[in-house]
């Protein structure tokens, strides 16, 4: 299936969703081009698992079509609203791994480079990735929100129902926390600390 | 995207960097299905129903009523054919006065047998 690009890239998201609330399809399909990446990306970095974070992103797209006639204009931004869903998601799926215990959870990625060929930057993308799954869920989600997805600190404090003060405390555990695993990765995989 | 100049001092920010870069655009099945949902979840507009012109059968259906008429009309059938063949006492005279006498038609005695009572008080 083509899709076509966001042809109504000057309307605002809460404007798309009134005009899909009124049956027009292309409001739909503007809404999903520029949600769905957001979505996904964030449900990816949280998961770690594609397929898992594309049934997260289609089923937060389907709550935001179901919500749509009720949305109240000027409340909430709906990407803050994505976001908190796909969160609420990924946290239920990520417990619902841990009670499956960890045998039943799929080994992350070897995400091990090519001898002598250095980090280049689709490796580096695959060991953060890799790093942030031994990350604590909310601190990842935090690291995500803030680093990858450029969300500001009281956004995500919207999103994860926490004060910013929260949001800040867990991003600097959560930098801590990642630069460590990074470090130990690279010292594993025999690469010098020289990035 | 943002910038910050604290990300430097952690030395992640190339790792952030490619982070962003990747794994960001969704498959074409994946936004195939999204929209399938958003065109069934979709509220129908009215402009969107389509309307279609009654045919000449149902247009009469629904000028006379419809089966809610119609089945008043079948009660009161019956209730005519069932007065036709039990005759209900009083009927006789309510009939001769209307048609076979001078008296005026409007002054029916429903209760003849206590027409006497009336009179005496």
């Amino acid at each position: 299936m083509s899709m076509p690009y966001d042809t109504m890239s000057d309307t605002p998201d809460e404007a798309l969703l009134v005009l899909y609330a009124n049956g027009d399809v292309a409001a739909a399909r503007a809404l999903t081009m520029r949600l769905t990446p957001r979505a996904l990306g964030f449900a990816t970095r949280v998961l770690h698992d594609h397929a898992e974070a594309e049934d997260v992103a289609q089923e937060a797209m389907l709550r935001l079509w179901k919500i749509a006639p009720d949305w109240r204009q000027g409340e909430a931004k709906i990407t803050t609203w994505l976001y908190q869903v796909v969160s609420n998601l990924c946290t239920d799926r990520l417990r619902k791994k841990r009670g499956v215990g960890l045998d039943a959870v799929p080994e992350p990625e070897d995400t091990r480079p090519s001898a002598a060929q250095g980090l280049v930057e689709a490796e580096r993308a695959a060991a953060l990735a890799a790093a942030l799954t031994e990350l604590p869920d909310r601190q990842r989600q935090v690291v995500v929100l803030r680093h990858l997805e450029g969300a500001s600190n009281p956004e995500i404090a919207q999103v994860l129902e926490i004060s910013v003060e929260a949001v800040e405390s867990l991003t600097a555990r959560g930098l801590r926390a990642l630069k460590a695993a990074l470090a130990a990765r690279r010292a594993e995989l025999g690469y010098n600390d020289d990035e | 995207m943002m910038t910050n100049d604290k990300r430097d001092d952690t030395g992640l920010e190339t790792y952030f960097a490619a982070g962003r870069k990747a794994g960001r655009v969704p498959s074409n099945d994946l936004l195939g299905r999204i929209m399938a949902d958003a065109e069934m979840q979709m509220p129908v507009s009215e402009s969107s129903v389509p309307v279609s012109r009654p045919s000449f059968r149902a247009a009469f259906w629904s000028a006379i009523g419809g089966w809610p008429a119609v089945g008043g009309m079948v009660t009161a059938s019956l209730v005519g054919v069932w007065i036709g063949f039990s005759q209900p006492a009083g009927l006789d005279q309510i009939a001769d006065r209307y048609f076979g006498s001078a008296d005026d038609s409007y002054l029916v005695d429903l209760l003849p047998a206590f027409g006497d009572d009336f009179a005496e008080g």
